[in-house]
């Protein structure tokens, strides 16, 4: 259908006059090199003449040629192509153009394309095979860093890595932001194409702003990218392609430890409580506390290189404590831990197809080994991409499947208290994290040297790290498909009509198992046991097995599963977590009056999204080993929800060309949403767009310099519903404690939905300039929007006395401005064998700003960490989100006020502003240089003017784990910048009172810096080199008649180096997977963390890896 | 042109075809329901408000939303060991983030009741659940009243219509809940003529349809509401309304106002034990709650309190002794604040701690020592003595003790009316009160003490206790008058909270409930 697009458009332009002469008719076919399909309209010229040809719909021409002259083969969006005919059939193959501005081609909403200069909003251009060339998992990955206004964030590794995609940054203060993706022409979760094959993407197109997707609906509204995978060959050939790689993965960005001091709790000191000063762990002399070998803190003496025991004074099965020298490890157990990870994916291609059919099939197998120890992931998709014409009708078939398999360590350990990493993160720099005493877990504690096991390991207030490895286990099954198919009617040539139907749906089963433990009689009343419980009942001494099961339908995710109650946790917004089913139908027309090339789409899109899981979650298993929640001593806990959204939507999109130098765009849409109440559940929104090519109105303009000129601008609304379904009812919920025997007892939710809630309704100006210089050597993109996004869905806390705990209104406003600025210069265009070199860039600077919230309201907390130490809020007049921090009492300079006798800091009582989470500025910096058959390519990014709230500070401290709190020697110092209140309101510098402790007590205790969220507000600014690929083309070394056609060797880094300031020393700012109560993740950036979590976060990671690309 | 305006109706014909009736309609929840019975909202509410007087928010899932009151009423103290002491406790020291919990429970119940007495008037007419829903509403409300003082009343429950609902003075809403009373009793006795058989069953927990008992239940809230208001200048004005329903009668030792859904000892559901053991027993599996078995021990004012009456036999029920035995010697407290600790204390005692007992809202003893005060001041028939000895005999009941312990007990001089303190019969009718209240009554018993300044309950001997140690209601010094508004009204009605006194220390111990006794 592009295709036949097109020939309209070059009917239309192109004056052909055909002329007969002498000589010889030579005829052939033209093709596209990407694709490998004919390509019909195709301009044929005899050089120098204006005699000429088109090629017809099977790409095939006829053409009489006088004798030694050349043929000039020219087409919108590709290089232009000079042959000198030497026989009767000259087949060309045309390779698309990215040079020439104007005539790129741009893939917008529907599938629908259009020659760059008829489209008045920022879009971008990726290939499949610039985005993928360092081998990632996630196709979306291998576009960090390339896109102008398109920040993609990485929230969490491991083996089953989140990312955020987000463009033009927060526009819904908690609804959706992550913008829309469209494969093949459909909207589909991010879970879909988190499932596809990197190597199956023909080309991905990035519409910046809500006006460009305004054909998308409501759902578009945070701008879209859209993905087109690859097509059969035309020329009946069958190609194969193999592709290996393999990667490795390696922890990177670690936070920064201290491997200088062993463990001491700080609870030792019992003389204070009446016991004699023989049991304290203090020395008596220093004052400084003695290494406690049964500590899980580190704030223990420095290490000395004498010999002790470790574990709690009580007999262990064999009678021996285990015995080690009080020196540091070569290797800092965090990183001793992380194991290498490895990638491996094999690919097979085939391809094939002719004039009127197209076959493409591929199938993938990606395996990683993951960066802890017995993960693994295992991920093979299949897709199956057919089409055929006959006449008038054509019909494109896509489908693929995707299996995912994953097993990795579970959340909190059988204490039900900390994470395998916040295990980790107090693991004594003394001792070999990888002996194999630790790691073996279930021995038999009563054997000699089982140091591992849950009764002998040494500390008494945390858990091996490898028995959670070993014991708790979560295996992870997604199955994904998604399909599409698309029928096309070309009765007349100025109508298309289309229809497509397409689904997704996925299943995902995700299973938890937590082995129960069995204390040894002397561990009973060793600290965690004692402090958390045991379950007497089934399990005497012991911690009974658990077992979670997770399984629904949906999108393969398990995104919406709430479980902390019966309501679906849904997050509003692009289907997470939900199946689809769409029908699109469209009616093109065109249609060209003298100058005047008008089109109109008309369409309508139904579309459906389904969801259901079950969630249950049992403690107390009878039988070990058996995780079956039947067999259980407690009423099982158990959740279940479905749900369904529909929407029902009308759309036109009117286009009128002039003269092939001005463009209009109208569109008008409307939403039915099954979300909203029916006397406001349709909405209408409309765009305008206009672009000029001044370079074409006043071909004066046109100089050796200056050679394409385009100017755009437009101005959009579309609606967005931040709804979850069903929420225009209050429910009712059983009452705590019910049912009773034979009776219910059903009381309000507390949470109040009003039936009149509207859709938020963002606008957007946006305008740009695209330039082509110095002979299209230089392309230049600029554009500024100005985006205000008003009644927003807010979920607001109100006075229990109205009779809800909480709202959800319609209110306050969100202005997001910026700018974004892509240029890309050949600076050698690379001839045959010679050298190529290009450098390009992109910058985006965007300024979010909440303009106003609830009435007169000036500030809404939206969230705080869960150690309460920071708010995510959002604040009248500043950018969203905005990080409040408990902090000192400090002067009006703001330094720290100190105690003129302990030297210490006092918390103030009032959160502090400490800045924004969403980055200002996004630069990204791209290079590619080629040799002969080697091309490098380099990737790197900036991220600047954001904070973050670093979680895993505290927790580390309070660990003593960190270097940070190791800074000072553990020994008392002046707390730097500190002054002292000499009368009220006059401060003078503390050069004298140092701080009464250098250890524990300072860094720990109530009211020390530790319990203050200021101390871990750290810049997130960042530099990363993100991609760096080395790659061999040896196809000109290979024999084209044998089977082999084509080789190409690879080598290449992801995340290479990571530069950050000196004061983040807690890992990179970039994994910040906020661990706040913003549901709908909005607040991310905000915070990292270990986190006391099921869901912790995992050191970034960096990659090396190889591949080798065979062609049959 | 036909062709395309063929083509525009196939596809618009395509569009609303598809887009049949109902399409868009999933309004309708199929995970939570949308609706609610009359039988589900009564169970809910009788729960809840037997939940929240006997210290479990079973909205916030708080666990002690009364003991402070326990504590510094002198009933317990909160375990000096093993746990770092609590400012709140020992030195009266709250913020407006401490006990937010009584409002949010308080008006969540008081929502579910709102809703039922909006069922029962208009989608499913029902006198009888109308009554109740006057009688429950009554019973919360006043809880508020009690510890805020002024509330909102007039202006809540109306959702985003009013998401600052203004406040109504405690007086006020006094004055219209004794007059609900009379409109419950209304409702019944019309109901009862009309059609005698629409009651509630076994979803009516407390009184399971008995709609006799709700008039007695409705007519003891009335005393209550109005006895209350001794001290205030229109009194007796206020008490006259009483003769209007006396006929009614009151609850008593056979007809308590007690919640019994089908306790259980068990963990499902959040838990099903009796509220108050739920608070501070054992669960099933040997763990304690939050604040478990052992975070509240005995408080020697109450302990000496009750051994100065030669009150054994309940002081062994009220608190557990140390050693397991019956020796009520054996029943060791500490005085709140204090740093002389014995080593062992005891805890809350077995004639408390049931996991299957009726959860108490209103005691036929509490009912039977207001009747007697009533009796004492004139407003109702009947002799203040009989009315005391059957308060005493009703407490010695619902402990499992027998009328002749109770005898016994009311028989000795100390016990006789007027034998008390000042020696006025008030002090003995609130002091024997204020044994009988011990655990569940805890705020009704601080509520008393605060009108009446019996009994003389010490202050906490922490010496950084806030507040005065001269000027208390019993002239031995200041107990908290009052807890603050919540952190939550000034966050989200900040303008209604600000016309109400500041949450500051001086506030605290001199910011009155309208009906306190003033000092």
């Amino acid at each position: 259908m592009k295709k036949l697009l097109l020939v309209s458009l070059c009917f239309l332009m192109l004056s052909i006059t055909q002329v007969f002469a002498q000589n010889r008719t030579v005829t052939g076919t033209v093709k596209a090199k990407d694709d490998g399909l004919p390509i019909p309209g195709v301009t044929v010229k005899i050089k120098g003449t204006s005699i000429g040809t088109q090629t017809d719909n099977a790409g095939k021409y006829s053409l009489v040629v006088p004798n030694g002259s050349t043929l000039v083969f020219s087409f919108i969006g590709y290089t232009t192509q000079q042959l000198t005919p030497g026989g009767a059939v000259v087949n060309v193959t045309l390779s698309s153009s990215s040079n020439q501005l104007g005539e790129v081609v741009v893939t917008g909403a529907l599938g629908i394309k259009k020659q760059a200069r008829e489209v008045a909003y920022a879009t971008t251009r990726i290939t499949g095979a610039n985005a993928d060339q360092t081998n990632v998992i996630n196709p979306i990955n291998g576009l960090t860093g390339k896109v102008a206004g398109l920040v993609i964030q990485q929230t969490n590794d491991g083996i089953d890595p989140s990312i955020k995609v987000n463009l033009r940054g927060s526009r819904s203060l908690l609804g959706n932001n992550n913008a829309l993706f469209v494969l093949d022409g459909v909207p589909v979760s991010s879970s879909v194409i988190a499932s596809l094959n990197p190597n199956d993407i023909a080309d991905y197109n990035i519409l910046n702003g809500s006006g460009a997707a305004a054909l998308y609906g409501s759902e578009a509204s945070n701008g879209a990218i859209i993905i087109t995978t690859k097509k059969g060959t035309a020329d009946g050939k069958p190609v194969i392609i193999y592709t290996n790689s393999l990667q490795l993965q390696q922890v990177a960005n670690l936070p920064k430890t201290q491997s200088s001091y062993g463990q001491y709790g700080g609870e030792g000191n019992y003389s204070l409580v009446g016991f004699p000063a023989s049991t304290n762990f203090i020395d008596p002399i220093t004052g400084y506390g003695k290494f406690v070998p049964y500590e899980n803190e580190l704030w223990g003496p420095a290490f000395n290189g004498e010999t002790v025991t470790e574990g709690h004074y009580q007999p262990g099965g064999s009678g021996a404590l285990l015995t080690v020298p009080y020196t540091a490890q070569k290797t800092n157990p965090v990183k001793a831990f992380f194991q290498t990870g490895v990638t491996e994916q094999n690919d097979i291609n085939y391809a094939q197809g002719d004039n009127k059919n197209s076959f493409n099939f591929d199938i993938q197998d990606a395996h990683v080994k993951g960066i802890l120890p017995e993960d693994a992931s295992d991920r093979i998709s299949t897709r199956l991409g057919v089409s055929r014409t006959y006449g008038i009708f054509r019909i494109d078939l896509n489908t693929n499947y995707t299996r995912n398999t994953i097993s990795t360590t579970g959340g909190l350990d059988y204490i039900g208290n900390n994470n395998l990493y916040a295990n980790l993160l107090q693991f004594p720099a003394n001792l070999n994290i990888n002996a194999p005493y630790f790691k073996d877990v279930n021995a038999d504690s009563n054997a000699a040297g089982s140091w591992g096991t849950p009764s002998n390991y040494f500390s008494g207030y945390s858990t091996n790290p490898w028995w959670t490895v070993e014991n708790n286990r979560t295996n992870i099954q997604r199955d994904i498909f998604s399909g599409n198919m698309l029928l096309t009617l070309t009765p007349t040539k100025w109508l298309d009509a289309a229809y497509r139907v397409s689904d997704y749906f996925g299943t995902f089963n995700e299973k938890n198992t937590v082995a129960g433990v069995i204390f040894e009689p002397y561990a009973i009343n060793d600290g965690f046991a004692q402090d958390f419980g045991l379950d007497p009942t089934s399990f005497p001494n012991g911690i009974a097995p658990r077992v979670t099961d997770i399984s629904g339908y949906g999108d393969g995710t398990a995104s919406i599963v709430n479980t902390a109650g019966a309501i679906p946790n849904f997050i509003p917004g692009n289907g997470t977590g939900m199946a689809r089913l769409q029908g699109d139908a469209t009616l093109n027309f065109h249609h060209k009056f003298n100058d005047w090339n008008t089109s109109l789409l008309i369409g309508n899109t139904i579309w459906e999204e389904k969801m259901n899981y079950t969630y249950d979650s049992e403690e107390r298993l009878l039988v070990p080993g058996l995780y079956n929640q039947l067999y259980n001593e407690q009423t099982p806990t158990l959740y279940t929800a479905t749900g369904t959204i529909r929407q029902v939507d009308f759309f036109g999109d009117l286009n009128v060309g002039y003269k092939d130098w001005a463009f209009l765009e109208a569109t008008l849409r409307n939403d039915q949403d099954s979300r909203l109440a029916p006397s406001v559940n349709s909405f209408w929104y409309p765009s305008v767009k206009l672009s000029v090519i001044p370079t074409d109105i006043f071909p004066t303009l046109k100089s050796n310099v200056l050679d394409y000129m385009k100017l755009y601008v437009d101005d959009s609304r579309v609606g967005q519903v931040s709804l979850p379904p069903y929420s225009i009812n209050p429910t009712f919920e059983i009452t705590s404690g019910f049912p009773f025997s034979g009776l219910s007892g059903l009381g309000t939710s507390g949470t109040l939905y009003p039936p009149g809630l509207k859709p938020e309704q963002i606008t957007e100006i946006e305008g740009g300039i695209d330039l082509g210089l110095f002979n299209d050597r230089i392309n230049v993109k600029g554009d500024f929007y100005n985006t205000k996004s008003r009644n927003q869905t807010l979920s607001i806390t109100t006075s229990p006395a109205t009779g809800y705990n909480n709202s959800v209104i319609n209110a306050g406003e969100v202005q997001n401005q910026g700018v974004e600025f892509s240029a890309n210069a050949i600076v050698f265009q690379k001839g045959a064998n010679s050298i190529g070199w290009s450098v390009g860039g992109n910058v985006s600077y965007n300024t979010n700003k909440v303009v106003s919230l609830i009435g007169n309201q000036k500030q809404l907390t939206l969230g705080s960490t869960a150690n309460g130490q920071a708010d995510i809020d959002a604040v009248v007049g500043k950018s969203y989100p905005q990080i409040f921090t408990t902090d000192f009492i400090r002067d009006p300079q703001g330094h720290e006020v100190v105690d003129p006798v302990l030297g210490t800091g006092t918390v103030s009582p009032t959160l502090v502003d400490e800045g924004g989470a969403t980055p200002k500025v996004n630069l990204g910096l791209n290079t590619g240089l080629s040799y002969k058959f080697v091309t490098l390519n380099i990737v790197a990014e900036y991220r600047g003017g954001s904070i973050i709230y670093n979680g895993i500070g505290p927790e580390m401290t309070f660990a003593g784990s960190d270097y940070f709190s190791s800074q000072a020697g553990r020994s008392i110092f002046i707390v730097p910048n500190s002054v002292l209140e000499t009368s009220p309101g006059v401060y003078v510098k503390n050069t004298t009172v140092p701080t009464f402790n250098g250890g524990l007590n300072y860094w720990v205790e109530p009211g020390s810096p530790s319990t203050v969220g200021s101390t871990y507000v750290t810049s997130a600014d960042f530099w990363k080199i993100r991609e760096v690929s080395l790659d061999f083309k040896l196809d000109q070394f290979i024999n084209k008649t044998g089977v082999i056609k084509g080789l190409t060797l690879g080598l290449d880094a992801r995340n290479l180096f990571t530069f950050l300031p000196k004061s983040e020393m807690w890992g990179d700012p970039e994994l910040s997977d906020a661990s706040t109560s913003v549901s709908s993740g909005n607040a991310t950036g905000a915070s990292n963390s270990a986190a006391n979590s099921s869901n912790y976060q995992l050191p970034s990671s960096r990659y090396f890896g190889a591949k080798l690309q065979v062609t049959f | 042109m036909k062709k395309l305006t063929l083509i525009i109706t196939i596809l618009t014909a395509i569009g609303i075809s598809s887009c049949k009736k109902g399409f868009l309609d999933e309004s309708v929840n199929p995970n939570a329901p949308g609706t609610t019975t009359l039988a589900s909202s009564l169970t809910s509410a009788e729960k809840g408000a037997a939940d929240i007087v006997n210290g479990w928010g079973s909205y916030t899932l708080t666990n002690w939303v009364y003991s402070p009151y326990a504590v510094w009423g002198g009933y317990w103290i909160q375990n000096p060991s093993g746990y770092i002491s609590d400012a709140l406790f020992t030195q009266y020291s709250i913020q407006t983030n401490t006990l937010n919990f009584p409002w949010t429970d308080l008006y969540q119940n008081l929502s579910n009741i709102n809703i039922m007495q909006v069922n029962s008037t208009t989608v499913t007419p029902n006198p009888n659940y109308e009554a109740i829903a006057l009688v429950l509403k009554a019973y919360d409300f006043e809880q508020l009243v009690d510890n805020y003082n002024n509330v909102p009343y007039s202006q809540a429950f109306q959702g985003v219509s009013n998401l600052t609902p203004a406040y109504d003075s405690g007086a006020s809403i006094y004055a219209d809940l004794i007059k609900q009373m009379d409109n419950a009793i209304k409702l019944i006795n019309t109901a009862a003529a009309a059609n005698p058989d629409v009651t509630p069953g076994s979803d009516d927990i407390i009184f399971q349809g008995n709609m006799t008992n709700w008039k007695k239940f409705a007519n003891t809230m009335k005393l209550r509401l109005i006895l209350r208001q001794s001290n205030t200048s229109g009194f007796s004005a206020i008490a006259a309304d009483l003769a209007s329903t006396a006929s009614e009668g009151y609850l008593d030792g056979t007809t308590q106002a007690t919640a019994q859904p089908g306790y259980v000892l068990g963990d499902a559901f959040g838990g099903q034990e009796s509220p108050f053991y739920l608070n501070y027993g054992l669960r099933p599996n040997g763990s304690t709650t939050l604040y478990g078995n052992d975070y509240y021990l005995a408080n020697q004012f109450c302990v000496n309190l009750m051994n100065g009456f030669s009150d054994t036999s309940r002081l062994i029920k009220f608190y557990a002794t140390v050693d397991g035995s019956n020796d009520p010697t054996q029943v060791i407290g500490a005085f709140n604040g204090s740093t002389n600790i014995p080593a062992a204390l005891s805890k809350i005692g077995p004639g408390l701690l049931n996991a299957t007992a009726p959860a108490v809202l209103f005691s036929g003893a509490e009912s039977l020592f207001l009747q007697a005060e009533a009796a004492n001041r004139g407003l109702i028939s009947g002799s203040a003595v009989t009315y005391y000895d059957a308060g005493i005999t009703a407490s010695f009941e619902a402990l499992g003790l027998t009328d002749a312990q109770a005898a016994a007990y009311y028989g000795q001089p100390s016990t006789q009316l007027g034998a008390y303190g000042d020696h006025t019969i008030l002090a003995s009718i609130i002091v024997q009160k204020y044994i009988a209240l011990n655990g569940y009554g805890a705020f009704e018993a601080y509520n008393e003490y605060r009108r009446t300044g019996y009994p003389a309950i010490p202050r906490s001997q922490n010496t950084a206790a806030l507040g005065s140690s001269t000027g208390g209601a019993s002239g031995i010094g200041q107990l908290p008058s009052r807890i603050f508004y919540p952190q939550i009204e000034y966050s989200t009605n900040p303008a209604a909270v600000a016309a109400q006194p500041a949450a500051t220390v001086e506030n605290e111990f001199t910011s009155l409930i309208f009906w306190a006794k003033q000092y």
